[in-house]
């Protein structure tokens, strides 16, 4: 790489200061004058016909603004996916009849918050309950509970399908006659949330026929089409402002009931309304991620080459279609792309069942995924008396590799991710250590390798993103982004893109973002795709803008343009370094000889430039993704035999970023999601029972604190690079870090106890009750011996 | 209490109650009913919107603020509890434009994502380095412990706390 | 002023129990009064070699003391676990004993979850363990500071209008899960007291949680005990587990059956093997019964172990 300024170095963020100094305004931060508190009814049935609402007792209380149910809405529906097989499928408020316990029935707007809760409890409903159903494979049955009796049956005679995915290649049935090995497993993954510090929360003033809205999301732009079509809106008269976003990590993509609500109730009242779900709210009737039950059945050459795999996965999908369809999409996705698979069949199921509605959570899938696959590789692993590194190896895709949905690999460091993985931790003389040779005292250390791939940027509405550089006549200068800063540090990203291209200081640069109405659009924070495409983006404008300058500055020095190069805010001539003017000069030319040109940079940019659109999510037929990230991870587990407790004591990621614009940035994204990985595996859970959530709160939804985490290492695989004026690829860091060591956590509890889970969490109980059966396993197995030698 | 006649409330006595409190130095005198609590009152009353409210039940210490100071929880403290108290809060710590060490060592070592655990945690290791000026790593978690964190993982913010009491670390980022 | 408000009048010093049960509507005082500003006396050292605590003294403060660390160093420990540090700088001794007893059904708010109130809201049924009639409720009291005081033969002082009584540290607790606490209205704990201990005298504490700090306990294990002039038996002891029931739980059959046997560590697992039984933890807070057995069990043989090691180098 020649020599970068800026691109790969760790540049402090451009947000810390006003982080650490209380000044980074977030949605509840806003406050406008003669504001009206919001809050939501909600039911507490999880399935209920609606009989009849009276609001009047509500209305009539002195201090209430506005009371509004379904019928005061356009009946406009919305959903996650918005296709013509899944059209959308929910409205902002119940109609007919409530789905799960939580559902938003209504909504008041009131002078204040006692207030507004008391109008809650003035609002008359009357509810007629239903048959419910809370596990998909109960609810699949003929004959269950129909949740959406006006769904179409997309699977034969099941019940309850939100939607399905089913794909093939090859024929595996012939491939596991011809397997030396098979198995068939089960896995299943525990229902989690996402636990973002900042509440959701919304503030909409409409005035003067223009809504204003602020609202903790992942992406402005859709945010904004949802509000309007449900609002009947233009798009022109919805502003969607820039706030900054006190963490996501997939539960804040979708139009939520409650954004709606404050819009809504602000047209009504005349005034700002703003709306801040409870803690208790967002863990009972918000979305949560989705649980998976993953059936794999695989069949090995006797060296451990894969060459053929059945899957079956069932989502429980909650009470809307939501993202449910999406996953099980992904789900087939994340089988296919880290091993070569000749062979493979793959149903996914989407069920319907009387629970919140789902949402992406970091990984969308692929931790569930990989935990289920590299459980069951390991698994093969050792029953063929292969190694674990050795059978990975021999299945690794790797560079220019053409995956079965026509995408292709391209620079993929996966082989060397292994290697590198398996040598920096001393794998092979750790594993199976204290199994073979016990240590004194009741802990047990293991350790465990998962692999996976994540793709970046893929399309789903905007589908594109736009960035505008705007010179300012001293040099420096705004850029216009639709980027939201949601942690990632996007704004911090795109500067240092913009400093090196423009060769400017990280100084020079303010970032105006995410704001629909003056930012240009852009993809959104999630599909981990802004440093790709949003950075993309950012680059071509800054590239374009520096070009202007060139050709400005060619023309005034009357030398070749591709003379000239630029530094610091300067443009010189490489021949004739004294020929040189600033970009000041340069400006005041372009304006006085260009017809007032004030230098602006357009840049835009999407991945699949040349497919129209995204592939399907019932068949996976269609081009995905140009840009597939691979990572390995190692895991090395502490537990104690004695009480099942287990431990993450040492994570090491190695993994194929392309490159790292801002090491430190990405060191970050992967401590945290080391942190979210091993909540994953030993210690968080949604407790539900009759769709009631037991545990809304962060001493009974234990996620992780300070004394959890791990010593956390990483290693980048340098497969792509930067040069000035070209683009780029770099590969998302983001999401697909936690699946790869999710899966080495449970293989390492495996290499510490000889307990192998098919389903997270790894709790201490269920450890224990692991170590309890091998030790009678291993009695009996004694007891048997001794008595046919004595026989 | 709201009494309603004909249709219009009128209040027939307030409850609130005058109290004084000195924020940051700086001496306020506010009514605030019984039942507010200081997160609300300092957020709302006072304006100050650096200190965050997120759980609201005394769990996750996003509230943290500095009472006479202790670090506590402002979501379960009630504001008529803190008449006559110092409290500070994160827009309490910086001299004008000169950071503290903590919040420099914050940017250096990159111990903010979304930023919004940012000011509790700040106000935590505040006081754990007024109190133990070099703090062992068992010592942070049990100073931080109160603080939950979903971006970070955790190890940039110890991080940052051993920087800011000099105890070897280097900054990452520059 | 909490006899003339009768039961609508709630006192509290720190909040940190009363005012999150406040914002869940479990807790509707009429009027409140506020103990926080009532400065207590350090801990100090009676003439009689006991520790004397005031039940204003923040928990932050306990870990803090000098004095506590010598003497007492189990309270100091079980201080230190409790909660986060801000509820131990804003929570005080007194607070922590009085605390409410716990359920994921009780804690939370009911606006649209488990709306009918239970027994202990005052209503009409019990959400976990349906069977149970009225006057049973399985709600776990989960004090950390609790079992320690018990083990260590701790005397609470409750003051009330007409003076002051004393009563050991056990009686405070009714096993009642409704009605957890034995102070009769208008009373508080105004302080405790800790006799000396002799030679040969030993302890350990021992709290289980998922995440190790943060939580309310799992279970709570606390263990003193006074080693006979042989070195080899014990003479006295008190086995106190916490978190597992409607209050702190003295195993006396564990006690008499530890004094029965010499202290090597098969006596120990036998003991505690027993006594995770005789303690009959309730299943709460998503944990089993059969788990919190055998989480006690070993975690009970280890305090055991730990404070006949500390014992014998009292001797």
């Amino acid at each position: 790489m020649s020599e970068l300024n800026y691109v790969g170095k760790s540049w402090r963020r451009k947000d810390g200061p006003a982080k650490v100094t209380g000044k980074a305004v977030y949605t509840q931060d806003v406050r406008l004058p003669n504001m009206l508190i919001g809050r939501i009814l909600r039911s507490p049935h999880p399935h209920a016909r609606i009989v009849r609402i009276d609001t009047s007792r509500a209305k009539a209380l002195p201090g209430v603004k506005a009371v509004i149910t379904v019928d005061d809405t356009k009946g406009i529906k919305h959903g996650f996916v918005e296709t013509p097989r899944y059209p959308p499928d929910q409205e902002v408020l119940a109609r007919g009849k409530v789905v799960h316990v939580g559902e938003e029935v209504a909504a008041v707007a009131a002078v204040d918050q006692v207030t507004a809760q008391r109008a809650l409890e003035l609002v008359d409903v009357e509810y007629e309950p239903l048959p419910a159903v809370f596990e998909p494979e109960e609810a699949m049955q003929p004959g269950a509970p129909e949740i959406h009796p006006s769904h179409p049956k997309f699977v034969g005679p099941y019940s309850n399908i939100g939607g399905n995915t089913d794909t093939a290649w090859g024929d595996v049935e012939k491939g596991f006659a011809e397997s030396d090995y098979v198995r068939e497993d089960r896995f299943e993954c525990q229902l989690r949330t996402h636990g973002y510090l900042e509440p959701h929360a919304t503030l909409a003033q409409w005035e003067n026929d223009k809504l204003n809205v602020w609202t903790s999301s992942m992406g402005v732009f859709v945010k904004r089409a949802k509000l309007a079509k449900t609002l009947g809106l233009p798009y022109s008269s919805v502003r969607i402002h820039k706030t900054y976003v006190g963490g996501t990590f997939g539960g804040k993509i979708d139009l939520y009931s409650h954004e709606y609500c404050a819009a809504r109730l602000s047209m009504i009242t005349g005034r700002p309304v703003q709306i801040v779900a409870s803690r208790e709210e967002i863990f009972s009737a918000y979305r949560h991620a989705q649980p998976l039950i993953l059936e794999i059945k695989t069949g090995v050459k006797k060296d451990g080459t894969l060459v053929a795999q059945r899957i079956r996965a069932i989502n429980n999908a909650g009470a809307y279609r939501g993202s449910g369809v999406v996953v099980i999409f992904l789900a087939w996705g994340f089988t296919m792309i880290p091993y070569r698979i000749p062979n493979l069949k793959y149903e996914g199921l989407s069920v319907y069942t009387n629970h919140t509605v789902r949402a992406p959570q970091r990984g969308h899938g692929a931790p569930k995924v990989r935990f289920a696959i590299e459980s069951q590789l390991d698994m093969i692993a050792e029953a063929l008396g292969i190694d674990p590194i050795t059978i990975r190896l021999r299945n690794a895709r790797g560079s220019g590799e053409r995956l079965p949905n026509g995408d292709n690999t391209h620079h993929c460091g996966l082989p060397d991710c292994i290697r590198l993985a398996a040598e920096k931790s001393d794998f092979l003389i750790k594993f199976g250590r204290d199994r073979k040779s016990p240590p004194e005292g009741t802990i047990r250390r293991g350790i465990g390798i998962g692999v996976s791939a994540y793709m970046g940027g893929t399309l789903i509405y905007p589908n594109g993103s736009g960035v505008i550089v705007k010179m300012n006549d001293d040099g420096s200068a705004v850029v216009l982004t639709g980027a939201i800063d949601i942690g990632q540090g996007s704004e911090t990203v795109i500067s240092q893109i913009v400093a090196e291209e423009l060769a400017i200081g990280m100084d020079d640069i303010k970032i105006i973002s995410a704001d629909t109405d003056v930012t240009p659009q852009d993809i959104g924070a999630w599909i981990s795709g802004m440093t790709y495409v949003t950075g993309n983006a950012a680059r071509q404008a800054a590239s374009n803008a520096r070009e202007k300058l060139r050709q400005v500055a060619a023309e005034k020095m009357s030398v070749p343009a591709e003379h000239l190069l630029l530094k610091d805010k300067v443009v010189y001539d490489r021949v004739n370094p004294e020929l040189r003017m600033t970009y000041r000069e340069v400006i005041a030319h372009s304006i006085a000889t260009r017809r007032g040109d004030t230098i602006i940079g357009e840049g835009y940019w999407r991945t699949m430039r040349d497919e129209p659109t995204h592939p399907s999510l019932a068949t996976t037929k269609g081009r995905w993704t140009e840009n597939y990230a691979f990572s390995t991870q190692v895991a090395e587990v502490e537990v104690d035999i004695e009480t099942g407790e287990a431990r993450l004591v040492k994570a090491l990621t190695v993994h194929d970023c392309g490159f790292p614009i801002n090491p430190a940035l990405v060191k970050g994204q992967i401590d945290g999601q080391v942190s979210m990985a091993l909540g994953h595996a030993f210690m968080e859970q949604v407790l539900t029972k009759g769709g009631y959530t037991l545990n809304p709160n962060w001493l009974d939804y234990q996620m992780p604190t300070i004394h959890n985490m791990a010593i956390s290492e990483d290693v980048d695989v340098i497969t792509e690079q930067y040069c000035v004026g070209q683009p780029y690829r770099t590969k998302e860091v983001g999401e697909g870090l936690i699946s790869g060591i999710l899966a080495a956590m449970g293989n390492a509890v495996y290499d510490a106890t000889g307990v192998r889970l098919h389903s997270t969490p790894f709790t201490a109980e269920k450890i224990l009750v692991g170590l309890k059966h091998l030790q009678y396993q291993a009695k009996t197995a004694r007891s048997t011996q001794i008595k046919s030698v004595g026989a | 209490m709201d009494v309603t006649t004909g249709g219009i409330a009128t209040r027939t006595r307030s409850t609130s109650r005058l109290i004084s409190l000195c924020v940051n130095s700086e001496w306020h005198e506010i009514a605030v009913k019984p039942r507010s609590t200081l997160v609300e009152v300092i957020r709302e009353t006072i304006g100050l919107t650096g200190t965050k409210a997120s759980c609201e039940s005394g769990i996750c210490g996003a509230c943290t603020v500095l009472l006479n100071g202790r670090p506590v929880l402002a979501c379960i403290t009630l504001a008529v509890e803190c008449d006559g108290k110092q409290i500070r809060t994160v827009e309490g710590l910086a001299d004008g434009e000169k950071l503290t060490a903590i919040q420099e060592a914050f940017l250096d070592q990159g111990a903010i994502q979304c930023g919004f655990c940012t000011p509790g945690m700040l106000m935590s290791a505040t006081a754990l380095l007024r109190d133990n000026p070099t703090p062992t790593r068992e010592e942070i978690n049990k100073a931080l412990e109160g603080n939950l964190c979903r971006c970070t993982g955790y190890n940039s913010i110890v991080d940052a706390v051993l920087q800011a009491s000099g105890q070897g670390v280097k900054p990452v980022m520059k | 002023m909490l006899c003339r408000w009768g039961p609508d009048a709630r006192a509290f010093a720190g909040g940190t129990d009363l005012v999150p049960h406040m914002r869940a509507q479990l807790v509707k005082p009429g009027l409140l009064v506020s103990l926080g500003g009532i400065a207590p006396e350090p801990p100090r050292l009676l003439l009689n070699g006991s520790v004397r605590i005031d039940a204003l003294s923040r928990l932050a403060d306990l870990e803090r003391s000098d004095l506590l660390r010598s003497k007492v160093p189990m309270l100091v420990e079980a201080a230190h676990v409790v909660g986060s540090n801000q509820i131990r700088q804003m929570g005080t001794l007194g607070g922590n004993l009085c605390q409410e007893t716990r359920c994921l059904y009780l804690d939370q708010k009911h606006d649209y979850q488990f709306v009918a109130p239970c027994y202990k809201r005052g209503g009409a049924c019990c959400y976990p363990f349906p069977r149970n009639g009225q006057d049973t409720c399985w709600s776990v009291y989960m004090s950390d500071v609790a079992p320690a005081l018990i083990a260590l033969q701790a005397s609470i002082e409750i003051m009330r209008e007409s003076g002051t009584r004393h009563i050991r540290a056990e009686e405070l607790f009714t096993g009642n899960g409704l009605k957890p606490l034995s102070l009769g209205e208008s009373e508080l704990v105004g302080a405790v007291t800790i006799p000396s201990k002799g030679s040969g005298f030993g302890w350990d504490f021992h709290k289980s949680t998922v995440r190790g700090g943060l939580e309310f306990g799992m279970a709570v294990v606390a263990v003193a005990l006074r080693l006979a002039k042989d070195a080899r038996t014990c003479a006295e002891s008190r086995i106190v587990i916490g978190a597992v029931r409607e209050g702190p739980v003295r195993l006396a059959s564990a006690e008499s059956s530890l004094a029965s046997g010499e202290l090597d560590e098969q006596h120990l697992a036998q003991v505690a093997v027993a006594a995770s039984k005789e303690v009959n933890p309730l299943a709460h807070h998503g944990f089993s019964r059969r788990y919190l057995m055998d989480n006690i069990r070993v975690y009970l043989r280890r305090t055991l172990g730990r404070a006949v090691e500390r014992a014998r180098q009292e001797c």
